[in-house]
């Protein structure tokens, strides 16, 4: 078994920022040499704000984007040595938004199976056998899987993204916000089913969240982003009982639990941790 | 205490393809001078559209009808187009969900920021700039001169929601309605706006409703909660009541099923509310939660419940018999 199951180190990604013809670009480091690792069977949760680069990391470990310094290794092996198809069965994401990420013009069992028939897996027979099983896996109702993406609930189709990511059997799941677009009550479906899924299949997880109440809950170790960069990182503990750096403590100050009498917290301006970044 | 809004039985119905759909189902709704009113529900249980209905701001083809609605003892049902237009934008505003959306890209800040208060309460051009810069001040936006020329992308998001605020408060009116306010930022600035539309509002005395799906931002900023569900308000109490003593088996769901940090065991088994919410399409036959509930029994099926008091008080209704009933019970 291989020693980390992901394992980033010195990632960077940079953008140059256009300011018209004649004007020299601007030099935008969305990721600033980032090295991370996460152990076989561990959660990594990864916090940030919008536009800490939470999003460019994760498209990188995919192979959605090609990184400008530094490497990702996957189950200790280089990404780029061996073909996208490949990794493709030990790394899977599961997206934000289940209503943009699955094909309206499919129904879901196609839409479940497509990563078998890519991978060339089974016959029919055995495929649609492996839909049926994942689906149960999920728990999601049988009589779905002739219907469209348009049909189903955000919760369902949330489902089906996690059947789709799991039907190669990857070891490993990158979850961009996989709740933020769920209502609450749902959160909590989906939130016990990555969970139990965790437990029964030993999956790692990347997650990605901005809501820590959330990250507390499913995370073994947490690592917090600030303007590209890793700020602070720690077990679970660490960071939510005992943060060291500003602004994981300004982050865990404005966590609105549904506590009335603690009213509004004073939150400090961004100045104070951007000194001590 | 002196109430600015009083809604009676307010229904939205909009036509489909497939029929009426009845986003909004009677409510009652009432919000006094000064006060923070937080409406809390999930997506798709009318929230926005009972907002709607209260600026006016429904299309044509949207029926809306209210027992009464009444604003500041004005009939804002029997008000002519024009009229409301005098009401909407001086005495109502709005602060709405999507900074990047609402605010037009292709005018200067300042110009939108005047615009109201020069058509509504007939200022100069330069008084009018004079309290957009006060506001923005106030808003917390630095460099405020600088900002009535710059244009909206200019602005981070938060600053942007900073200037929708400033703009809703240019008239001083009665009522902000906002919606979703934060649910676009970013925690740490959304701890920041959240303050800020508090304090403004304590300090001009305006009165707020705040329509939102986290019961996190409800508990710290509400002085009363309305809990939506299905186009009806299911339970109504003061913000201290409703955490400390939910009634309505969906308000105690909604608290359920949230990860505390602190409160809740990393790991554990969360609860959740089993089932999806019943399509709005036609009459609903008796109660709305009925499918998804735990507490059901077998009346629930074809009665609907109406608002009751709970435990004698008006300040802290329950649309659930059973909820109702057991306390009976307990008596």
């Amino acid at each position: 078994m291989a020693e980390y199951a992901l394992e980033l180190s010195n990632l960077s990604r940079h953008f140059y920022l256009k300011n018209g013809a004649f004007k020299e670009p601007t030099l935008l480091k969305a990721v600033d040499g980032i090295s991370l690792r996460i152990r076989p069977g561990e959660t990594l949760g990864l916090v940030g704000e919008s536009g800490c680069g939470k999003s460019t990391l994760a498209k990188m470990i995919l192979g959605l984007l090609e990184p400008t310094d530094g490497d990702v290794l996957i189950n200790d092996k280089m990404r780029g040595a061996s073909s996208r198809l490949s990794m493709s069965r030990q790394l899977q994401p599961i997206f934000q938004d289940p209503y943009s990420s699955l094909n309206p013009r499919k129904t879901i069992e196609q839409i479940i199976r497509l990563p078998l028939q890519l991978h060339k897996i089974g016959d029919a027979k055995s495929q649609q056998k492996a839909v049926q099983d994942i689906s149960d896996l999920v728990g999601l109702p049988e009589r779905l899987l002739k219907n469209y993406p348009g049909q189903l609930s955000g919760g369902q189709r949330q489902r089906v993204a996690i059947a789709r990511a799991l039907i190669l059997k990857p070891n490993i799941l990158v979850c961009d916000e996989p709740t933020s677009a769920l209502d609450v009550s749902v959160q909590a479906q989906i939130l016990n089913l990555l969970m139990d899924l965790k437990k029964e299949l030993g999956l790692t997880y990347l997650f990605i969240s901005h809501n820590l109440g959330v990250v507390e809950h499913l995370v073994d170790r947490v690592a917090v982003m600030y303007r590209g960069k890793i700020v602070e990182q720690g077990t679970r503990e660490e960071i939510f009982q005992n943060a060291q750096h500003p602004y994981t403590q300004a982050l865990l100050s404005s966590v609105l639990t549904p506590e009335p009498a603690l009213g509004l917290p004073e939150v400090l301006d961004s100045s104070a941790w951007d000194r001590a970044s | 205490m002196k109430r600015i809004l009083d809604v009676k039985n307010l229904q939205v119905s909009l036509p489909t393809p497939n029929g009426n759909l009845r986003a909004v189902r009677g409510i009652d709704l009432h919000v006094n001078k000064g006060e923070m009113l937080c409406i809390v529900g999930e997506s798709g249980c009318g929230k926005s559209m009972t907002s709607m209905a209260l600026m006016g701001l429904l299309p044509k083809r949207a029926e809306v009808t209210a027992e009464t609605m009444y604003f500041d003892g004005m009939d804002l049902l029997s008000l002519s187009k024009k009229e409301r237009n005098q009401v909407r934008g001086m005495r109502m505003s709005m602060i709405f969900q999507e900074p990047m959306t609402s605010l037009n890209p292709s005018y200067t800040l300042g110009n939108q920021l005047c615009e109201g208060i020069i058509k509504h309460k007939k200022v100069s051009k330069d008084e009018a700039k004079k309290r957009a810069v006060y506001l923005l001040e106030r808003a917390g936006v630095p460099y405020p001169e600088k900002r009535l020329d710059q244009y909206p992308h200019q602005l981070s998001g938060g600053l942007r929601q900073r200037v929708m605020i400033a703009m809703a408060l240019m008239c001083e009116p009665d009522l902000i309605i906002a919606d979703e306010p934060t649910t676009a930022l970013d925690v740490t600035i959304q701890a920041q706006i959240l303050r800020l539309i508090r304090e403004l509002q304590q300090e001009f005395g305006t009165a707020v409703i705040f329509i939102t799906h986290d019961l996190g931002v409800v508990a710290r900023i509400a002085d009363r909660v309305a809990v939506m569900y299905a186009g009806q308000v299911v339970e109504t109490a003061s913000a201290q009541d409703l955490f400390a003593d939910p009634q309505h088996p969906y308000t105690k769901g909604l608290l359920n099923c949230i990860p505390i940090p602190g409160k809740t065991l990393p790991g554990s088994h969360l609860e959740s509310i089993p089932g999806v919410v019943p399509s709005l399409i036609g009459e609903l036959k008796g109660c709305a939660f009925e499918n998804r509930c735990s507490a059901s029994i077998g009346e629930c099926c074809y009665r609907s419940p109406s608002l009751e008091n709970h435990l004698g008080s008006e300040a802290h209704q329950v649309r659930c018999p059973v909820a109702t009933t057991s306390f009976q019970e307990a008596v």
